[in-house]
């Protein structure tokens, strides 16, 4: 990619272009991250927003800048999508997430720190310098319109680099489970909850998405479904069910199929005893084995 | 090093109430950008003063430094003038001890010119890459430092290039590029040797600090401008099978008053530096010699 334009003699360069190597060789479902062309001391990322969290199904956009002595000295982190967590447009201060500058260690990487990032989001801030603490309801709010659209940032290769690492992560990331809280508070009103916010999930991806997208959802839901099924711990309560539902449905077809075969068989051997009765009764039988 | 036979629980305790513990808690309050302009502040001071290694001097300097200062040690210093000629200084920013290190071997090695020396420490080296991998470690985050590491030995051999001169090992050991990574390289090792072998260096870990093998190895090892202990000697010297001397300049004394120089030689495991044709154990005088003053550690040079 940019071997030729960055002097390779240089460190830092060498190990920036390894950790895009690696991240490229073995990407996530729960982050996305690469460097602009022009310049790969500046990344852009995206991360899932941790399941069983209130911003579970959000795509958290960022920058990450790295030092010139990186990776001696540590890179810094940005997010740019309103999360309901820490700032946008302010450094995060990784020191609140262990990662305490002053202890940054070289085997230490850009995955390894937003990693940590995704594990700190559902902490509670502790009134951190840049950190938010908003309501579950308003940051699930927030995960639901970070999957709209990337947030606009910077130069235009930046944003297509931006867009791109956003289509990325919407065909990795679920949907965001709403009600998740209501329906496991309340059981009796589990299924119409549920219908409902099937409904609502519905209504809140066609309203403002473009039909490109919606596209993309559609596309998106099967082919998590059969994730979903090999590891059902990491998917939303509706999503699991729904997959449940499906699961019983193909059975039951079959099931049904064999009672009549089943009936049937049944039906064929209980008439076979009667006739066989019938005949010694009659005699007929009697008559038959005189005859042998 | 050793406590007392019989009294376990005395250190820990002794550590607990010497935590600065509230001091830690301080720290998170800090923005990065403040953390890290506080230190590049005082590397800055530092890096004015000294250099990442200084030069030769004759270990009188070191007489001048406490000319009116305390008598036991300036009694200790004419007692180390009859066994040592010179001293370099290293810049004291928490790598001190690696630094010294670096240089003393490196330099050791092109006066020397032993390329026995040389492959069995590279394969150490590849022992200790192995030992990385099995701990976890991606060996993209590890590879750059011991290749660097490596590079530096070869060019202090005379053989297929030109061997660098000893001027040139000295610029090498100020430039930050080159220097800082020899010194992480170390800091890897010494992580994956305490690491491999956990048992052994846990008491002593939980002795000094406190903390648990892993913590202590993520905030007290592999961080830059942490400084070493007797742990990380140990460590150091068993990972790369090469013995060290460290020289206690402080001011104890006996009780009678008399005056004595005392030094400990590190001397790594003994199975890991049998010669592989004799089988017998390789003569173990440290060519490497260290002053330690509470808290800093330069190079000396014996007469």
């Amino acid at each position: 990619m940019a071997e030729d334009k960055y002097n390779l003699k240089n460190p830092a360069v060498k190990r920036i272009l390894q950790e895009v190597k690696e991240m490229q060789s073995n990407p996530s479902d729960d982050f996305m991250s690469l460097p602009l062309e022009e310049n790969i001391f500046e990344w852009q990322f995206a991360i899932r927003g941790p399941v069983d969290s209130e911003f579970e199904g959000g795509i958290y956009h960022g920058r990450i800048q790295l030092p010139a002595e990186y990776p001696l000295k540590p890179p810094s982190f940005m997010l740019l999508t309103p999360n309901g967590r820490f700032e946008t447009q302010t450094k995060i201060c990784l020191s609140i997430s262990n990662h305490h500058p002053e202890h940054w260690q070289p085997s230490w990487s850009v995955r390894t720190a937003l990693v940590a990032m995704i594990a700190f989001m559902p902490t509670s801030p502790n009134g951190a310098l840049g950190s938010l603490d908003y309501t579950k309801e308003e940051r699930r709010a927030l995960a639901i319109k970070s999957r709209n659209a990337a947030p606009k940032f910077g130069s235009a290769e930046r944003q297509s680099l931006i867009n791109e690492i956003h289509e990325y992560m919407l065909s990795k990331a679920l949907p965001v489970p709403e009600k998740k809280v209501v329906q496991t508070g309340n059981e009796e009103n589990e299924l119409e909850g549920q219908q409902i916010a099937n409904q609502e999930d519905t209504e809140t991806e066609t309203q403002p998405a473009e039909d490109d997208e919606i596209v993309q959802e559609a596309n998106g839901v099967p082919s998590n479904a059969h994730v979903a099924g090999e590891a059902s711990n990491s998917v939303p309560a509706n999503e699991r069910q729904l997959l449940q539902k499906l699961e019983t449905k193909v059975p039951k077809q079959a099931d049904d199929r064999l009672l009549t075969w089943a009936a049937l068989g049944l039906t064929i051997a209980i008439v076979v005893l009667l006739l066989k009765k019938f005949m010694k009764a009659d005699g007929h039988g009697a008559v038959f084995l005189n005859q042998s | 090093m050793q406590n007392q036979d019989g009294q376990p629980a005395e250190p820990e305790t002794e550590t607990i109430s010497s935590l600065p513990t509230s001091e830690v808690n301080d720290w998170a309050n800090y923005r990065d950008d403040e953390v890290m302009q506080q230190h590049s502040a005082i590397q800055a001071e530092e890096a004015g003063k000294i250099p990442f290694v200084g030069d030769k001097e004759p270990l009188s300097s070191l007489a001048e430094e406490y000319k009116s200062g305390n008598p036991i040690l300036l009694e200790k210093i004419k007692v180390l003038t009859e066994q040592y000629a010179a001293i370099r200084r290293t810049r004291g920013d928490g790598n001190c001890f690696f630094r010294s290190f670096m240089f003393a071997y490196l330099e050791h090695i092109l006066e020397s010119q032993d390329r026995a020396e040389i492959d069995r420490i590279t394969v150490n080296v590849e022992q200790c890459r192995k030992t990385l991998l099995s701990l976890g470690y991606a060996e993209f985050t590890f590879e750059d430092f011991f290749s660097l590491f490596l590079e530096q030995l070869e060019s202090v051999l005379s053989g297929k290039e030109a061997c660098i001169s000893h001027e040139e090992l000295v610029q090498r050991s100020r430039d930050q590029s080159v220097s800082d990574y020899v010194v992480m390289f170390f800091r890897f090792i010494t992580s994956g040797e305490i690491r491999k072998r956990l048992e052994f260096y846990e008491p002593f870990i939980q002795g000094l600090s406190n903390t648990s093998v892993e913590q202590f190895c993520k905030s007290s090892v592999e961080p830059m401008g942490e400084e070493s202990d007797h742990v990380h000697i140990t460590a150091l010297s068993d990972a790369l099978g090469v013995p060290i001397r460290i020289v206690y300049l402080d001011r104890s004394h006996d009780d009678k008053g008399s005056v004595s120089v005392n030094h400990h030689d590190f001397t790594p495991a003994a199975h890991e530096v049998t010669d592989a044709n004799t089988g017998g154990a390789v003569a173990l005088e440290p060519f490497i010699t260290l002053l330690y003053r509470p808290g800093h550690y330069d190079i000396l040079y014996p007469k």
